[in-house]
């Protein structure tokens, strides 16, 4: 059946939306080895040359017992040097197989699982949608807000708090007008970057010589000219044309309206910058451009979305918690009982002011319709259907052109206090005798 | 066929094995070695200050320290062998796949998802967090909660600006002025701590709210109100060994009987039947369990009942839904996600995209559970009814399209295409499923 099938969990397409979770332990895995591995190799290497070195000189007896002892305790503060990186990375990795464990034993929770109906994945789901908000404000940049939720939820090791806050000062530190951090970034990663053919390094660089010029200064200009020797010039059989903008540049005042080298002096080129650090950050860690809520939430609005969720001609007939139905409803309930003769009801025919178009305990409010989505959703398309999906079977109409199943109108009666015979529309509230419901069909 | 599970289990049990194997820490022991060894030898070099032992030391050391830095290579060759091994486990069972973010539709209207997101964590009792992340939006967008009308005007173009605003009690729309007013926390806060009361099974404070709501929960057909009244009755009634209130003429059957005399008088409308079956019990005090009541006097999951029901129509009053429509729409979207991916690269790959405008181009199955409104498709033209082609009842009690009744008219007659019957056009009538 169409239900079940919907409510099976496939297991590979479910946890879409958590692969960076699941993988990017792995990714900070590597990154922290690496950030490591290199400076210890130079470090040990150097080491180890000494020490040859003091050997064959005391052999051969040029160097010194004093300068043999200088030399060791060089070779000791090098080692003690070596020890503190290793013990910081051995923290981390420690601290990254926790999280690894943590995430591993989340994902267990939903291997266990086999349906979305099963009691237990409403637990599992919610733990999802808040690592997704976690994700959410620290890719916007509400660092405490993700923190404060996190620790309340005690699901630090299932967010990536410390990645993103990196992320943050370096983008923040761009769109001040700084270049260090990113730089430094880039030294860190600098063969990765290569490897996916990154232009942050020489866009940072640009940058800098673009301030340089800006000063006017000529002490500056000719530092400009070195720096771009250094570090443009080697980049223009990658990026020729925009070398050659930079030399051109040479030429220009910071105040020009020529492009591009007005766009080149402007100060919006920081923002661009900090977006092409963030592309940059992100994917070298394999994490998806957008924040994953969005992408949840553009599926998901539009999944639940029917045509009635914004329909404003329904007379608020199908959109229980929507704020406009209350007030049509209530003046459809007015005309409908003035020209309704058939409502022989006994019980009073209460509509206070503020009711709620919603009807009954056995309306469930739509989250679409609800007033947290609404206006969101209205920017969505709504779900396809190719067959019919009704709440209820067994379906009835009433005299005012309503259709709901027969036992929720009966159970509706009976929590109304209605004598046996007599039903009430679960919108309305209109009144009938149960001899003038007529049975409908959807085939 | 569940291979997809048997994926997921094989990669975690492999990263929980990779999670066994050596680590960067497992160097630490040789580092410490080398030290060590440089140590020594300083030592004694600096005790002796002879050429000839210090040349003789320094020879002797080359070979262990040697030894040494191979053994951290080894061991820092085998963490980075674990890191690879997890690379492989992933690649293999749990391939990256890309999202669909090339446009990323929700960017457009962070203020709008900055308000979901605070009202689910007031819902949800993270007063805390809420706050925060109030103070943090804010200061990040200052005008966000002076633009928001703005905002919805353009999006509303048509008469749904309305949307909410003559909700609840005439405090307005529970927008962001709602928010930073903290009405809806006060709400939400007092909503806890009624539910914090039931949990210790006080009622009074639930039955206390339902009173003052009576009217508008009455209006929405609950009976909150009289079954609060009637676990408070027999909560009274099971007497002070069960309800630990104190043992006084308050409590037990003596108890709930004068409870039941001050409180059921309202509920007789309504309810005579189960009031009577409620004083009816007392006749059988002594042996209940035995008695054709003992049904109602088992409250094993009362408490946990009536507040679940309490919270429903406590949000409901409020015009929203009892469950966090954030946990529904991101649920929602994780389970049709795949059906959008599938959609986009198949759409990207012939570069074209056939839509229309309103509806998705594609179907995503959802479970009964998430589904709030009837979808009425028409069995004919296998389109959705909308409020521009409405689902209509003809005589024999068939549903069709508005369109597909048209076009099956002859004149003003149609035969009905699911029996022999006949009828005509004034006959068909528009219906709200």
């Amino acid at each position: 059946m169409a239900d079940l099938e919907a409510a099976k969990i496939n297991h590979d397409n479910h946890l879409l939306l958590d692969q960076s979770c699941m993988r990017l332990p792995y990714e900070l895995l590597r990154q922290n080895f690496r950030s490591f591995h290199l400076p210890f190799d130079k470090g040990s290497n150097s080491v180890k040359d000494l020490l040859k070195e003091t050997a064959n000189g005391s052999l051969n007896g040029k160097v010194s017992p004093e300068d043999v002892v200088k030399n060791l305790d060089q070779m000791l503060a090098k080692m003690r040097g070596l020890k503190r990186k290793l013990a910081v990375a051995a923290d981390e990795e420690d601290r990254l197989y926790r999280q690894m464990d943590a995430r591993v034993a989340h994902m267990r929770e939903l291997a266990s699982l086999n349906t979305v109906d099963d009691v237990k994945y409403e637990g599992w789901s919610r733990q999802r949608l808040d690592r997704l908000l976690v994700d959410y404000m620290l890719r916007h940049g509400y660092g405490s807000s993700a923190a404060a939720l996190a620790d309340a939820r005690e699901m630090q090791d299932l967010v990536d708090i410390d990645t993103f806050a990196t992320m943050s000062r370096i983008r923040t530190s761009l769109e001040r007008g700084s270049v260090q951090e990113a730089l430094a970034w880039c030294a860190e990663n600098k063969k990765e970057l290569r490897k996916m053919q990154s232009n942050l390094e020489f866009l940072l660089r640009c940058q800098q010589y673009i301030e340089m010029m800006r000063t006017g200064v000529h002490s500056q200009m000719l530092e400009a000219i070195n720096h771009a020797k250094k570090h443009i010039i080697p980049y223009s059989d990658t990026y020729p044309v925009e070398v050659s903008f930079m030399a051109g540049l040479l030429a220009c005042q910071p105040n020009t309206h020529l492009e591009p080298y007005a766009s080149l002096y402007s100060s919006s080129r920081w923002e661009t910058l900090a977006d092409a650090f963030v592309e940059a950050y992100l994917k070298l860690l394999n994490l998806p451009m957008t924040p994953l809520l969005h992408i949840a939430l553009s599926s998901g609005l539009s999944a639940l979305k029917t045509p009635a969720c914004h329909s404003t001609q329904s007379q608020g007939a199908d959109q229980p918690a929507d704020g406009t139905s209350s007030t049509t409803t209530t003046n459809d309930n007015n005309t409908a009982a003035a020209s309704s003769s058939s409502s022989s009801s006994s019980a009073p025919q209460r509509h206070p002011p503020h009711h709620h178009g919603t009807a009954s305990l056995t309306t469930r409010v739509c989250p679409i319709c609800s007033t947290e989505l609404n206006a969101l959703a209205r920017n969505v398309r709504y779900a396809h259907h190719s067959k019919s999906r009704l709440l209820d079977h067994d379906l009835v109409l009433l005299p005012n052109g309503r259709v709901y199943g027969r036992a929720r109108l009966d159970e509706y009666a009976a929590k109304s206090g209605l004598p046996p015979g007599q039903v009430k529309d679960l919108v309305t509230g209109e009144v009938y005798p149960a001899s003038e419901l007529r049975k409908v069909y959807a085939t | 066929m569940d291979s997809a599970k048997e994926k997921l289990t094989s990669l975690l049990d492999e990263l929980s094995k990779a999670s066994k194997l050596p680590r960067l820490s497992a160097a630490a022991q040789d580092v410490d070695k080398i030290i060590e060894l440089l140590s020594e030898a300083r030592e004694q070099i600096a005790n002796g200050m002879d050429p000839h032992m210090a040349s003789l030391t320094m020879t002797k050391l080359q070979n262990p320290i040697r030894t040494a830095f191979d053994k951290v290579n080894d061991s820092l060759k085998a963490a980075s062998s674990t890191h690879k091994k997890i690379g492989r486990s992933l690649d293999k069972h749990f391939p990256l796949k890309p999202l669909p973010s090339d446009t990323d539709t929700m960017a457009k209207h962070i203020p709008l998802i900055n308000r979901a997101i605070a009202m689910h964590l007031l819902r949800e009792g993270q007063f805390g967090v809420a706050a925060t992340f109030l103070d943090e939006t804010q200061a990040k967008h200052p005008s966000s909660a002076s633009s928001r009308p703005d905002d919805r005007m353009v999006q509303d173009g048509d008469e749904a600006v309305a949307d909410g605003e003559d909700g609840m009690d005439g405090s307005g729309d529970a927008d962001f002025s709602m928010l930073h007013s903290h009405e809806l926390q006060d709400r939400f806060t007092e909503m806890y701590s009624i539910l914090q009361e039931l949990k210790t099974h006080n009622l009074l404070p639930a039955i206390e709210w339902a009173r003052a709501n009576s009217a508008e929960l009455e209006a929405r057909g609950s009976n909150l109100e009289f079954e609060l009244t009637k676990l408070q009755y027999i909560w009274l009634f099971k007497g002070p060994a069960v309800n630990g209130l104190p043992d006084d003429e308050n409590n037990g059957q003596i108890g709930a009987l004068t409870y039941g005399r001050l409180h059921f008088g309202r509920f007789q409308g309504r309810h005579m039947r189960e009031i009577q079956r409620l004083a009816s019990a007392m006749v059988f005090a002594p042996n209940l369990p035995a008695s054709p009541y003992h049904d109602i006097f088992s409250i094993d999951s009362a408490f946990a009942d009536v507040a679940s029901s309490f919270t429903r129509e406590f949000c409901s009053l409020l015009g929203l839904s009892a469950e966090s429509p954030l946990y529904l729409a991101a649920t929602a979207g994780a389970l049709a996600l795949p059906q959008l991916l599938k959609y986009t690269l198949a759409t990207r790959a012939r570069g074209t995209e056939w839509t229309t405008a309103q509806e998705l181009p594609y179907e995503t199955p959802l479970p009964q559970s998430m589904l709030f409104h009837n979808i009425f498709v028409c069995p004919v033209s296998k389109e959705q009814t909308t409020a521009a082609n409405p689902p209509m009842v003809i005589p024999c009690g068939h549903m069709l399209a508005q369109d597909t009744l048209q076009k099956l008219c002859k004149g003003n007659r149609f035969k009905c295409p699911y029996c022999p019957s006949e009828g005509l056009l004034k006959d068909a009538r528009p219906v709200v499923l």
